[in-house]
């Protein structure tokens, strides 16, 4: 994108980011004042509202990079161990949608599916997405994570854990 | 300075409670393993194995839980010196001569020394609490909530302007993590963002959202590798040679000294912690050093210095957080809902009340400390193997165990589907570089700012200026200025040290390649 003589790049995603945390804290605000004006209700909320959303105003001009500051600063964040190193590769960025995905279908089909079901589902299917293809390996270990994971917890915990095999 | 007659109750809990001491191997065994696996933070064990500590008694779950801590302290250092890589942020010091020994075949002394500087400033550190706590529990007394609304005000903003390279977005993250805290039904009565959800009347539940934002949301990010680190082939390890480096630690008196203030300061101050207390602490001695031209080539003083502060900081974030309930950072805020998971909420009143706990708490964590001496050796013969692990078998199991804890810990599917966008949340935030543990600490602190402020607007009846009858909460905010000041300084040295110690590591690998590729002549 061009704005006046210099070439911006847009992060989309940080932008859609800090939008969408602007958008709950706008909604909290209001739903907060939508139950009372009182300031025994407000004292608080209110003001660390405002100041999150003053804070998101601060930050959307850091979703636009002039084209060659961006360039100048990238061998500096390869120096640094702890620089936030996630892939930005597409293969790479689809594993992890997948896998969180993968783990978004387990936690809702727990209580559907049963436990041992779901949890073996997982755990073979994130096999699969970070990479494994045998067959054997897959069933097996597998299998061992629900049998452990699920006999280990019932010795644990108290309340009762909806199964459909196990 | 100790009161005698608590500190004799403590060591009759110490005694009969001998069944809790079983938990200290498996808890340094549990830390060290991994802190020493490069990508797994202190903060992500801790999480895991955080729902497992509900079923055990109090003390044991606080033996078990700090146990962790004590061992992922050195744990970090093994990769550090091995290969280095740190294992934690924590360790980063530590690579700068403990690789460049391992570089020169002295990566067993290399190892004893950074093992005996974490057990002996690890003890030095829960000493120096232990004779602090008494004066300390007088000073929290006093303490009202206008002056516990300052020190919590105090410890967000800290953790938001130093827990990320942007301070804006660490202010974000805090304020987003306080109104996340106060989601549920306040102390007056008013019931806000529940969505019609009875389940979120009580609040987010912290522990799923804690172990979603540590934990998931760094193992999401982990499917992209094959390994979760490309290790170097293991190194053979010598008994002898680590306990020479042990032996040589105590060569070294004023860099153990020195390591263990700095340490101690640090940790004590919330949202610093050690992973800036070891470059701080290793910038000093080097700078003090008479053969500082040697840091950086294999000097064992800039692992001493960098290890002894890493061990001691765990002192002085328990003490905030045993006095005040604020904690420092992820590994004290899972401490502190292991508190709150036994309906027991450390600060004023717990140090006041529960004077030998606190005390047997601090004896246990000495005695962790000198565990740590055998365990730690036990755990470098094996540490080379551990750190080579397929993420494949890694991200499956750990994410189902993470899931089956937040269940254990609320009962119902409420837990895991709190985990999983949790886990959402902290993957993007951790993507563009805000900081998780701000708004973790905020979902943990927001229900207790609320009140406290509250009640401080209730006793002042709306008036500002009530402040100045409050001495007490005027000192506070002079410390919080002074603190933010010292930490702003600390965190530009920080960035000087930093930058001259990746100059100077950049120029000895130049010279290193040049020395190399050098044709030999004759």
């Amino acid at each position: 994108m061009r704005i006046g003589r210099h070439s911006y790049a847009i992060d989309y995603g940080h932008l859609a980011l800090i939008t969408f945390i602007a958008a709950l804290v706008f909604w909290y605000l209001l739903d907060a004042r939508s139950v009372s004006l009182s300031v025994n209700n407000l004292l608080l909320v209110q003001p660390v509202a405002i100041f999150a959303l003053a804070m998101y105003l601060f930050i959307v001009p850091q979703c636009f990079h002039k084209l060659e500051a961006r360039e100048a600063a990238k061998p500096t964040s390869e120096n640094d161990p702890f620089a936030v190193s996630l892939s930005t590769d597409r293969a790479d960025v689809i594993r992890m949608a997948a896998l969180g995905v993968s783990l978004g279908l387990m936690v809702f089909l727990l209580d559907v599916i049963g436990f041992d079901i779901a949890i073996f589902l997982f755990a073979a299917a994130a096999m699969a997405i970070c990479g494994e293809r045998r067959p054997l390996h897959l069933l097996f270990f597998s299998l061992a994570v629900t049998l452990v994971t699920i006999y280990g917890f019932r010795a644990l915990i108290s309340y009762p854990m909806h199964t459909t095999l196990l | 300075m100790i009161d005698v007659s608590a500190f004799n109750d403590a060591l009759g809990i110490m005694f009969t409670s001998v069944g809790s001491w079983g938990w200290i191997v498996p808890g340094l065994i549990v830390g060290l393993v991994f802190s020493a696996i490069p990508g797994i933070s202190i903060t992500m064990a801790m999480a895991i194995v955080l729902p497992m500590s509900l079923y055990m008694d109090f003390f044991s779950a606080i033996v078990f839980l700090t146990s962790v801590y004590t061992g992922a302290g050195f744990g970090g250092s093994v990769p550090a010196i091995l290969m280095n890589i740190p294992g934690s942020p924590s360790s980063f010091a530590t690579t700068f001569d403990g690789y460049a020994m391992s570089q020169k075949g002295e990566h067993n002394e290399a190892l004893g020394y950074a093992l005996f500087a974490s057990t002996l400033c690890g003890i030095a550190g829960y000493v120096l609490l232990l004779l602090v706590i008494e004066p300390l529990a007088d000073i929290v007394l006093r303490i009202g909530p206008v002056e516990m609304f300052a020190v919590a005000i105090w410890g967000m903003m800290l953790l938001g302007s130093l827990g990320s390279t942007y301070i804006s977005r660490g202010l974000l993250a805090a304020a987003l993590g306080i109104l996340l805290g106060t989601v549920g039904m306040n102390t007056a009565g008013f019931t806000r963002g529940t969505l019609g959800l009875p389940v979120l009347l009580d609040g987010i539940a912290p522990i799923p959202a804690m172990i979603g934002l540590l934990a998931a949301s760094q193992l999401l990010s982990l499917a992209s590798r094959d390994y979760i680190i490309e290790a170097e082939g293991s190194r053979e390890v010598s008994l002898r040679k680590i306990l020479k480096g042990c032996w040589g630690t105590l060569k070294y008196p004023g860099v153990l000294l020195r390591g263990s203030i700095i340490g101690i300061i640090i940790g004590a101050v919330p949202g610093v912690g050690s992973s800036i207390g070891n470059l701080i602490a290793y910038a000093e001695t080097k700078r003090t050093a008479k053969d500082s031209a040697t840091f950086g080539k294999g000097n064992p003083k800039g692992v001493i210095a960098a290890e002894s502060a890493v061990a001691s900081g765990e002192g002085g974030s328990m003490a905030t957080m045993l006095a005040l309930g604020i904690p420092g950072g992820g590994a004290t805020a899972i401490l502190i809902a292991a508190f709150m998971m036994h309906n027991i909420v450390p600060g004023p009143s717990f140090i006041e009340t529960q004077k030998p706990m606190v005390y047997a708490i601090i004896l246990n964590n000495i005695v962790q400390a000198v565990v740590l001496l055998a365990v730690g050796i036990g755990f470098i013969y094996v540490a080379s193997n551990i750190m080579k692990v397929r993420t494949r078998y890694v991200l499956p199991a750990i994410l189902v165990i993470a899931t089956l804890g937040t269940f254990a810990v609320t009962g119902e599917a409420a837990g895991p589907i709190t985990l999983f966008v949790f886990a959402l949340l902290g993957y993007a935030l951790n993507r563009y570089q805000y900081p998780v543990s701000a708004v973790v600490v905020g979902i943990l602190l927001g229900r207790m700012l609320e009140t406290e402020f509250l009640r401080s607007y209730q006793l002042s009846g709306g008036n500002p200026l009530y402040i100045l009858e409050r001495p007490g909460a005027m000192a506070i905010f002079a410390v919080m200025f002074a603190s933010l000041a010292m930490t702003a300084w600390g965190k530009r040295k920080q960035n000087r040290a930093e930058a001259a110690e990746a100059l100077a590591m950049r120029q000895i690998q130049e010279e290193t390649r040049a020395a190399h590729t050098t044709p030999s002549k004759g």
